[in-house]
């Protein structure tokens, strides 16, 4: 349950303070990142489908643009505040350093409940947005994105918009397009590879062959199955895998200790990523509680499914053989969790950096909307591999240098990154 | 001679006396036709007569004339026959001779009826006559002589034809035509009528002495001059054609008289009345012009007998079924000779709005067709012969015993039922229906008395099967038996017999009619399934979203059979659109919309004669693009997005689908014409309505209808904004809807956390059953039932605590929590069955989802407090840590629990109410059994339920007080800008009188106080007041206003509506 003194960017200005203070930052920079540079409130007055008139809120806030244009996502959320945007708007703003992409963060939302809205009605609140505030958005000024509760029909409403008011078009202008209007390709396997492009780094820096290693993988959506895939293939073999049983309300790890079949798996699941328990019995999976997947004697865990799924209860439960933690989902693990890992020994690449192929692809999409050529799928992923393994050795070496723990080093070098554009740009 | 038998006869008799008359008009105009010749005469004339006769198609004719013969074409001679001579100037000429060339029935003589000699001697008479004319024609020719015979008009030939084969007809029609002429102020008629009548001067000149003595009847003497008087007056006052008219009006009225005389015998049969509706029919329907009265009265018999008994139904079925629909009806019913039985509540639901929605489409209402499935009836008496056959006679007292009994015994019940056997009548009935619905699927429904009535709606409480119907036709008779008798068990089912207790119809003498019915759909593949179905609410009680009115009405379709839309399934969900608010969906995301959506679907297997639940996707891939109208039912997911399926592109075996009926919304009227629906039966009916239909892609089939249960009291309270925090229970912020909770003073809670760690199966079972032991235990509608998920959950019962309708109906409140567990939030009931009946008993339903901002839950009071369950339950003290009963009185000094909802503001609070509150609504309890009429609006139950309680109240021997009458604007139901009206008759005066008007204006000021706060009006009284001397000069100053209903409220004997 929310707390309703909780405040969000509160807790994000509070988290960069305590990177500032390692980063010894003076008090210029730390003034201008701990705000945003921009913000627009604005209203958008909408005829609703019965004719009348409503007023809705709209935000936009752009936190930094120094290492380029700011980026992030659209909200349509009935509780959304200035705050929230102004915290998430921060977050974009380290989560673009952390993989190295030149672009800002930024965070726009509408005070809406779309459960409240026709779709025509949605659609007039896009525009209304995009009108609202389109001399100050654009490719190569600050590039939205679906968020919660918008889409890409929304996103393609808005496009329209920008492009009827500045009469041309401008592909670059958002993302999250489908394939064929402006979209990427490359897109539903990036954050899953990029997952495991960091992963293949860790095990490098480490001097372990992916081929001698075993995983256990929590999840079975996008992100866990193209994870699967693509570490498959790196010659690892995963022999567990939990998924939700939407049935049964409840999850179940599957394992094979001879290593799981992810096309055999896929072949008998339905749309949830819900794994059939008896047909996988048939091929010869052992079904075992949801909650078991943890305790697998492999070398690597891949929490890939929801956030507070590493906790004080079951991180104890983890076997001494373990020795990767790789967050495929954002926010696995609980902040006592981190506490027994760092004891354990178990490097843990953070969600932060190992789930960062969305963003990275996000941008893959605007370049190639700005050049109105489009690459294909392989150059996408491709070119996704040489941001994040570089981006994973930024980190790793940071960490290494300063001997902090991945999670810390991730968040310094973003922060660093952004302090030393500002100032070198003459703002601080 | 039995009295069927004595109506039949009866009835055909009837029947050939039109056939009659017909004739004999067409005759006398073949007669008068000088063109014709008398040989082409004669051939028509026995080609035409054949229809006359009773088995007119089998019958052949033969005339001999002089040494010519003219026949039928197939005169058998040896048959029975009727003849007649035909004699011209004393002389036999010929004759004439009518035969059936097959066996027929035995009637009056040999095969024949006497009228049909007598009729054969009229026409013989006739043509005699004729020829005899002819002869004297050529004659009186050859003298050249030019006179010629006086010209009978066409009506006196009709009348006198009368007159010589049925004189009591000629009779009746001459006393009318008497009636007739006297209305038209013709004199003589009215001294003629003198005669024949009752002398009333008579008595009243006699004086009084004589009251005791009976009126003398005047008998007629002379009765050639009397009636060659009427003729007479007739031929003057009348045209022909006006005469002809109404001779021919009077004797179909006249036929009717029997049918009426059947349908109002309360001893006649349904096998009577079928007949005597069948002989009605074999007279032409097209031609027959009844008087609306006479219809109106036929209609309401016919209702009566068939339907219901119930006269709010009679009032509103009787201007829309027409006459012909029962005569359809009849082929369709089963029923034991003898059988008094009606169709039951379902069948008389159905039958009532397919009529209505049928005279829409007829006045341009509604601009499409809709369709009721081939359905068969077994009345509802059957299950009466039913048990006497097969010697059950026990299970009568069923009904009486304890319900832990019955449901204990229920599974031997059902067995006995299954094992009995069918009567050779009903098996012969259930024959011939399986032979008309052929290899289609049926489906067995219950329609019983009780079921569907105004105010009860017994959803789901009885059974209905489905049938595959196909095999053998002794395989198919077995399974459709087997299915009867299941569905007949279920009268004396647990649910069923506790509903009824609940309800007091208890001691209602339940009898079960069925529906037989065709299973809308169509072959694909293996399966037989419709297209979609679903069921449609006129109000919507699940408003997912504060801009969604009542009245913008619900629908739950789903894909293939209707059940998943009906029932409660705990694995899947029904697509849910309000009609009124089409835009405003339930599901706005991508993971939403794939979320909720049907998953499954229910089909029936022609292969495996099965009933059967299959998987949507794999249907989809398994039969594609023959899936009727899969284009508008289905979604592509593509890229992130769920688009239409385009026709070119979609590939059935490799794209995702998910089920969103978006092309149905978005490029079918299908939504505007539901709504329409719903609005036209809604506005027939009178109350809000609920309908099942299914769709095989084509046409349109409406499969249920009954009034959707609705509760009176749906006002919004004022949330209050100074509860003190640690008085607050819990909020709630989310699918808040309206409806006023009484004061509580307990709270069973079954704790979430606690139940969902239960180890097993048996443990979360046996904390379903403490429920329901404290259901019996508490004091009804006095507490608050809260528990995890799904209340009634049947599958995963970790999702909610297992229990049936029974088990929780004493609660007032019953309380779903949601609570997040990671990203998982568990879901809520969106079940109609137990909804529906949570509605009808007045127990609100609130959805507690604890992760939303301003929702919150306070379980330290609980938790903090004596659990009751020990003293109450010792034997289950073990669960005590999961079910927690807190007596709120004793916890805080003989305080309460005050639920306050409103669903405009979508906001619930519960708050700890000093023992010194007390309940402004208690005022609005109940309606007054007077304003019943009053209906839904809430506005003026509510002042009315006031300002009855003070009138009662009111000092009428002090004030000098008259009368009062209560006066509502007739058109309260649909606007409430009038203000209702207290006139008060007093003859106070002077300081009496100016006190009497402060008391009122009090009262006035008082409840406007009240109206404002739960109408949100402006205006300064909340009704107005006359104070006279004279009721009826007061009133008539309404007139001028409008249309009043009048309640006299004091003296309170006279308490009803005078207008």
């Amino acid at each position: 349950m929310a707390d309703p003194g909780f405040n969000a960017f509160a807790m994000a200005q509070a988290q960069f303070d305590k990177v500032a203070d390692l980063l010894e930052l003076d008090e210029s920079t730390r003034e201008l990142l701990r705000n945003p540079l921009r913000e627009y409130h604005f209203s958008i007055p909408i005829t609703m489908d019965d004719g009348s008139h409503k007023v809705f809120r709209g935000f936009r806030s752009q936190h930094n643009d120094a290492r380029g244009p700011g980026k992030g996502g659209i909200r349509f959320h009935p509780q959304e505040t200035a705050d929230t945007v102004r915290a998430l708007s921060m977050w974009m703003t380290w989560k673009c350093a952390v993989v190295d992409i030149p672009l800002g963060g930024a965070k726009g939302g509408v005070i809406c409940n779309p459960h409240n809205l026709s779709m025509r009605e949605q659609e007039a609140i896009c525009r209304g947005w995009v009108r609202q505030i389109a001399k100050n958005i654009g490719p190569i000024q600050d590039v939205p994105a679906p968020d919660v509760m918008t889409n890409p029909q929304h996103m393609l409403w808005m496009l329209d918009e920008y492009e009827a008011i500045h009469g041309a078009k401008y592909p670059g202008f958002i993302t999250g397009k489908p394939v064929g209007m402006g979209g990427s390709l490359g897109r539903t396997e990036a954050t899953g590879y990029g997952v495991i492009f960091t992963l293949r780094e860790a095990l490098k820096v480490k001097g372990i062959d992916p081929k001698d290693t075993t995983a256990s993988v929590q999840g079975f959506g996008n992100v866990a199955r193209h994870a699967i895939q693509l570490y498959t293939k790196l010659g690892g073999k995963v022999i567990c895998v939990s998924s939700w049983d939407e049935a049964d309300q409840a999850s179940y790890s599957f394992r094979r200790i001879s290593g799981i079949n992810l096309d055999e798996l896929m072949t008998i699941t339905d749309k949830f990523g819900g794994i059939d328990k008896e047909k996988a019995k048939g091929l010869g999976y052992e079904v075992l509680s949801g909650g078991e997947w943890i305790e697998q004697e492999v070398d690597i865990l891949i929490p890939a499914a929801l956030e507070n799924q590493v906790r004080e209860d079951n991180v104890v439960k983890i076997s001494p053989k373990v020795k990767f933690l790789v967050e495929g989902a954002n926010g696995p693990t609980t902040p006592a969790a981190d506490k027994v890992l760092i004891e354990k020994n178990i490097f843990v690449v953070p969600d932060f950096l190992a789930n960062a192929g969305g963003v990275t692809c996000s941008y893959f999409e605007q370049v190639q909307g700005n050049m109105n050529y489009f690459w294909d799928k392989e150059e996408v992923l491709t070119k996704l591999d040489s941001k994040m393994t570089s981006a994973f050795h930024a980190v790793y070496d940071t960490s290494v240098k300063k001997k902090l723990y991945m999670r810390d080093a991730a968040y310094v070098i973003s922060i660093m990154r952004v302090a030393q554009a500002c100032h070198d740009r003459g703002w601080c | 001679m039995s009295s069927a038998d004595q109506q039949s006869r009866f009835s055909a008799t009837l029947e050939e006396r039109n056939k009659e008359i017909n004739f004999l008009h067409e005759l006398e105009e073949l007669l008068h036709d000088p063109t014709l010749p008398k040989e082409d005469i004669f051939q028509i004339v026995i080609t035409k007569m054949k229809d006359a006769w009773q088995f007119g198609t089998i019958c052949e004719v033969r005339l001999r004339y002089r040494d010519k013969t003219f026949d039928t074409g197939g005169y058998i001679e040896d048959m029975p026959y009727l003849s007649a001579d035909l004699i011209a100037g004393e002389k036999i000429v010929g004759d004439i001779q009518v035969t059936y060339t097959a066996e027929a029935p035995e009637a009056e003589i040999g095969p024949f009826l006497k009228q049909e000699k007598r009729l054969l001697d009229t026409i013989a008479f006739r043509l005699s006559d004729y020829i005899y004319n002819q002869r004297l024609k050529k004659k009186l020719a050859s003298k050249k002589v030019t006179e010629s015979l006086p010209d009978k008009t066409e009506w006196r030939i009709v009348i006198d034809m009368i007159r010589k084969t049925d004189p009591p007809l000629f009779m009746r029609l001459l006393r009318k035509m008497l009636h007739q002429l006297n209305w038209k102020g013709v004199e003589e008629a009215e001294m003629l009528l003198a005669e024949l009548s009752i002398d009333l001067k008579g008595v009243e000149e006699r004086g009084t002495e004589d009251e005791n003595r009976p009126l003398q009847k005047r008998i007629i003497s002379n009765y050639d001059d009397y009636i060659s008087a009427i003729l007479k007056l007739t031929s003057e006052n009348f045209t022909e054609e006006e005469i002809l008219w109404r001779v021919q009006k009077w004797i179909q009225n006249d036929n009717t008289s029997a049918l009426i005389k059947v349908l109002e015998s309360q001893g006649s049969s349904l096998a009577e009345i079928s007949d005597a509706i069948r002989r009605f029919y074999h007279l032409s329907p097209e031609k027959i012009e009844l008087s609306p009265s006479t219809v109106k009265g036929l209609r309401v018999s016919l209702l009566r007998r068939f339907m219901t008994d119930d006269l709010e139904f009679i009032q509103i079925a009787k201007d829309y079924v027409k006459l012909t629909d029962f005569y359809k009806l009849i082929d369709k019913m089963i029923f034991l000779p003898g059988s008094h039985g009606k169709l039951g509540g379902k069948s008389s639901g159905v039958f009532l709005a397919h009529n209505i929605l049928k005279s829409s489409v007829n006045n341009a209402e509604l601009p499409f067709e809709v369709k009721i499935p081939k359905t068969w009836y077994l009345t509802s008496d059957c299950i009466l012969h039913y048990i006497q056959f097969n010697n059950l006679e026990e299970i009568y007292e069923q009904k009486y015993r304890d319900l832990e009994e019955i449901r204990l015994e229920y599974p031997q019940v059902m067995q006995l039922f299954k094992e009995g056997q069918f009567q050779p009548d009903i098996i012969k009935g259930l024959s011939l229906a399986l032979d008309d619905f052929g290899d289609t699927p049926i489906i067995v429904r219950s329609s019983s008395l009780l079921e569907d009535q105004l105010g009860a709606a017994f959803s789901g409480k009885y059974k209905s099967l489905f049938l595959a119907n196909q095999g053998t036709k002794a395989e198919k008779l077995n399974a459709l038996m087997d299915a009867v008798a299941e569905v007949y068990a279920s009268t004396f089912g647990p649910d069923p017999i506790e509903y009824r207790t609940e309800r007091g119809l208890v001691d209602f003498h339940e009898e079960m009619g069925i529906m037989i019915m065709e299973v809308v759909g169509t072959r694909v593949g293996d399966y037989y399934f419709p297209a979609f179905a679903g069921v449609a609410f006129s109000n919507n009680e699940f408003r997912w979203s504060p801009r969604i009115n009542r009245e913008d009405g619900l629908l739950r379709i789903v894909p293939g059979l209707g059940t998943r839309a009906v029932d409660r399934v705990s694995d899947d969900y029904p697509i849910l659109i309000a009609p009124g608010q089409p835009q405003l969906r339930v599901n706005v995301t991508m993971q939403e919309s794939v979320k909720y959506s049907p998953k499954k679907m229910d089909v029936i297997n022609l292969k495996t004669n099965q009933f059967q639940t299959v998987d949507v996707d794999a249907l989809i891939k398994e039969v594609g693009i023959e899936y009727p109208q899969i284009n508008n039912i289905v979604s592509v997911i593509s890229n992130n997005m769920l688009r239409p399926p385009n026709p070119i592109q979609v590939d059935y075996q490799e794209d995702e689908f998910v089920v969103t009926f978006d092309g149905m919304l978005n490029k079918t009227h299908f939504l505007q014409k539901m709504h329409t629906i719903l609005q036209i039966l809604q506005n027939k009916f009178r109350v809000p309505v609920d309908v099942e239909f299914a769709s095989d892609g084509k046409d349109f089939y409406l499969l249920q209808c009954r009034p959707q249960s609705f509760t009176k009291q749906n006002t919004a309270d004022v949330i209050p904004t100074n509860a003190p925090a640690d008085r607050i229970f819990f909020s709630a912020s989310k699918h808040i809807s309206n409806g006023r909770v009484p004061k509580l003073r307990f709270i069973v809670y079954v704790d979430p956390d606690a139940y969902t760690s239960l180890g097993t199966k048996e443990e979360m079972l046996e904390v379903a059953s403490v429920v329901g032991k404290l259901n019996k235990m508490l004091p009804r509608r006095k507490f608050v039932l809260m528990g995890p998920g799904r209340w009634g959950s049947r599958g995963d019962i970790k999702l909610g605590v297992s229990v049936t309708y029974s088990q929780i109906n004493n609660c007032a409140m019953l309380i779903e929590i949601a609570k997040q567990k990671g990203n998982y939030k568990p879901d809520l009931s969106f079940g109609t069955h137990f909804f529906q009946d949570l509605v009808e008993s007045s127990i609100r339903y609130l959805p507690l989802f604890l992760d939303e901002t301003e929702s919150s839950l306070n379980e330290s009071f609980i938790k903090k407090s004596h659990n009751l369950l020990t003293d109450m339950l010792p034997e289950f003290t073990h669960l005590s840590n999961v079910v927690f009963v807190t007596d709120i009185s004793e916890e805080f000094d003989g305080g309460s629990l005050k639920v306050f909802v409103n669903a405009e503001q979508e906001k619930a609070l519960a708050i700890i109410m000093p023992e010194s509150y007390t309940e402004i609504d208690d005022i609005y309890d109940e309606p007054s059994p007077a304003f019943k009429e009053l209906g839904t609006n809430i506005k003026y139950n509510r002042t009315a339920k006031f300002i009855e309680r003070f009138v009662a109240k009111m000092d009428v021997d002090k004030f000098k007080i008259d009368s009062v009458l209560y006066l509502i604007p007739a058109h309260a139901m649909e606007s409430d800008r009038m203000l209702p009206a207290l006139l008060v008759i007093s003859s106070a005066e002077g300081a009496l009188l100016e006190e009497l008007n402060s008391y009122l204006n009090v009262w006035n000021d008082c409840l406007n106080v009240v109206e404002s706060r739960v109408e949100d009006n402006d205006s300064e009284r909340a009704f107005e007041y006359v104070i006279g001397t004279d009721a009826d000069s007061e009133l008539t100053k309404f007139e001028v206003a409008g249309t009043y209903l009048i309640n006299q409220l004091y003296p309170p004997e006279k308490n009803e509506f005078l207008s």
